[in-house]
């Protein structure tokens, strides 16, 4: 170990201060000297040290009385309290009041010597700790960064993320197919104190019913035919991470039945063994079906509902939080033009308004693949209404045919404050609204200006 | 300075009532074997009375090195070096004491001593060459085969080799020209 440390050495009697001083500058440490409580106080106002040794007996305010206050200031210190042989009792009471440890006048060099390495062994791992939270909250950013919203209803939902995701509450994510169910869960368990351990995932609707069994549970081998060796299942993998089950909707009330089992029992067999296997696991559930509507018609259990259904995180369809749309289009325009390498500038606003008028039913995932798809025909620097055709299978001659209704006001306002110079109070009065109400639906469809 | 004269002392070594003298020559050639240290020897000083504490039945170091500093002397450098036990206000024992950067230190035999006097002189060179390090400013080393570790018992202290590592090498003999060029500039006593 390097490190050095800053000392407050606060003793009434000089020849106390200047000693320890002296030893304590021969050891590479830096240290200053108090000769009074007060003194101290007023230097630790302007400085913190990373420990203080304190003289119990001090005249006008005594150690005992300087430890809480210094406390106060700077909880994290480490103070060492000095005291005579006759006066244990004060130290102890004092190490209840938050001091670290306690050295009887006169000291034997290697306690005091063992004392100052524990404390820069503190010190370092108080610095880790503090990099590695720095890091891991940096991560968090990352994460939640990574999934473009600016929507004030995914705002909420960020908000509600970073506050249930660092408990261990089983959680249930809702939302139609391509919303980003799985990207949720990846920043819940990034956010959570299961961070350091595994991530499992798996889709429970893209599997059969005995395929799912051995890959939640396990098997040993000779379990079934083609088991010709013992495999762990993700609920072994998953053991001090996140489990996150996909499509939960989809899986068959016994499996419902021996998932329930699993979770509240924290063990569980692998198919064909009959040892009893521990695990402890955060689980994240997520489904685009309406559970409360299935147990209402019996194809979904409701103790296995409200056991998976602790917190809910309903993540809305895009078509509901439209002015996300532009932000994600950029965001892919982004990957994809570094992907194909294309020099592709942005989108045209004409196509900024056929992206923000559709209706979206296959939500961020199909806006992502009409991007890339934008971006492999395009030609020209700008992605435009033409690259966008194949929205709309149907197309009129304009290229956007069957519009529904808010793609053709969308573009019926930007036609007219075209036309306007977007003066709008004119183009207000030309459409027949007040200046608001076309001020909101601008904001609504994401119109801006041309440059 | 004339052809074949002894090279004016940096350092007198100043040994506290009947210690052992060969220690002390032990003591002075390494001083200026690994050092560099040209150092002279005065026997005869009394034993430091001033410095006793009763209750602890030990010799304060700290005061003992109040005492030397008061006597002038004409070596930059002092060392007191005695058999007696001692001690700081903090501390239940120390081998030796010095002042940081400063001029003078002392150090006991007391509890160096080996019923093979050549352990107990190999000891007192370590902790007198440890403390002169001190005198140049040099702090404590985290290498242990350096003399500038910080060695809290025997167990600890008879492993180092007499050497210093490097970097402390290196900052004593940078020290040590700045010193002898001060010494040097120095008008001679008068006496």
């Amino acid at each position: 170990m390097n490190a050095s440390l800053d000392v407050m050495v606060v003793d009434d009697e000089e020849t106390i201060c200047e000693a320890l001083s002296a030893w304590f500058i021969k050891d590479g440490h830096r240290v200053e000297t108090a000769l009074s409580g007060f003194q101290a106080l007023e230097r630790v106002a302007e400085k913190q040290f990373d420990v203080y040794l304190l003289d119990i007996k001090m005249p006008e305010m005594d150690g005992l009385e300087l430890l809480p206050k210094l406390k106060h200031l700077q909880p994290a210190a480490d103070v060492i309290m000095i005291t005579a042989h006759g006066s244990i009792q004060s130290a102890v009471e004092a190490m209840k009041s938050g001091a670290s440890d306690y050295l009887c006048k006169p000291f034997d060099p290697d306690e005091l010597s063992l004392l100052m390495e524990r404390l820069m062994i503190n010190k370092s791992l108080r610095a880790e700790n503090e990099a590695l939270r720095e890091q891991l909250i940096e991560r968090q950013e990352i994460i939640i960064e990574g999934i473009v919203a600016q929507s004030e209803v995914m705002q909420k939902v960020f908000a509600t993320i970073e506050e249930v995701a660092p408990t261990s509450a089983p959680i249930l994510i809702t939302g139609e197919t391509g919303v980003g169910k799985d990207m949720i869960a990846r920043a819940i368990h990034h956010m959570s104190g299961q961070a350091e351990g595994p991530f499992v995932t798996i889709n429970c609707g893209a599997m059969s019913e005995t395929l799912l069994e051995s890959e939640l549970f396990g098997h040993e081998r000779g379990a079934f035919t083609g088991a010709v060796k013992a495999r762990r299942g993700r609920l072994e993998m998953a053991n001090h991470g996140t489990l996150f089950l996909d499509e939960i909707g989809e899986i068959s009330s016994k499996m419902q039945v021996a998932l329930l089992n699993a979770i509240e029992e924290k063990t569980f067999q692998r198919v064909g063994g009959n040892q009893s296997i521990e695990t402890d696991f955060r689980l994240l559930c997520a489904t685009h079906r309406d559970l409360s509507k299935m147990i209402k018609e019996n194809r979904f259990r409701e103790d296995f509902f409200y056991r998976i259904n602790v917190i809910t995180i309903h993540l809305p369809p895009l078509r509901e939080r439209i002015e996300d749309v532009p932000a994600l289009a950029d965001h892919f325009l982004e990957v994809f033009v570094q992907e194909t390498g294309k020099k592709i500038e942005g989108l045209t606003q004409r196509a900024l308004g056929i992206l923000a008028a559709y209706h979206w039913p296959g939500n961020v995932r199909e806006l992502r693949n009409v991007v890339e798809r934008a971006v492999v025909i395009a030609k020209g620097r700008m992605i435009g209404a033409e690259e966008l055709t194949f929205l709309n299978p149907g197309q009129s001659e304009c290229g956007f045919g069957p519009l529904t209704l808010a793609e053709m006001e969308a573009m019926h306002i930007s036609a007219s404050l075209d036309a306007c110079d977007w003066n709008i109070s004119r183009a207000a009065k030309q459409l027949g609204i007040d200046r608001s109400t076309l001020n909101r639906k601008i904001k609504r469809y994401r119109l801006t200006r041309p440059v | 300075m004339p052809p074949n004269a002894a090279p004016s002392a940096m350092l007198e070594l100043i040994c506290f009532g009947d210690t052992d003298e060969t220690a002390a020559h032990v003591v002075a050639a390494n001083l200026h074997a690994i050092m560099g240290l040209a150092t002279d020897i005065r026997t005869g000083e009394p034993e430091p009375t001033a410095a006793y504490l009763p209750s602890r039945h030990q010799y304060d170091a700290v005061k003992i090195i109040r005492l030397l500093k008061q006597k002038a002397h004409n070596p930059p450098l002092r060392i007191g070096m005695l058999t007696l036990d001692l001690c700081t206000p903090i501390l239940t024992f120390v081998y030796g004491e010095s002042e940081l950067g400063g001029t003078t230190a002392v150090f006991s035999l007391y509890r160096l001593m080996h019923r093979t006097p050549s352990v107990t002189y190999q000891r007192a060179v370590k902790i007198a060459l440890h403390e002169a390090g001190h005198l140049m400013g040099i702090n404590h080393c985290r290498s242990n085969d350096c003399l500038m570790v910080s060695a809290k018992s025997i167990d600890v202290l008879d492993p180092i080799p007499i050497q210093f590592c490097s970097a402390c090498s290196y900052e004593i003999s940078r020290r040590l020209k700045t010193l002898s060029s001060a010494t040097e500039m120095r008008p001679a006593p008068l006496s």
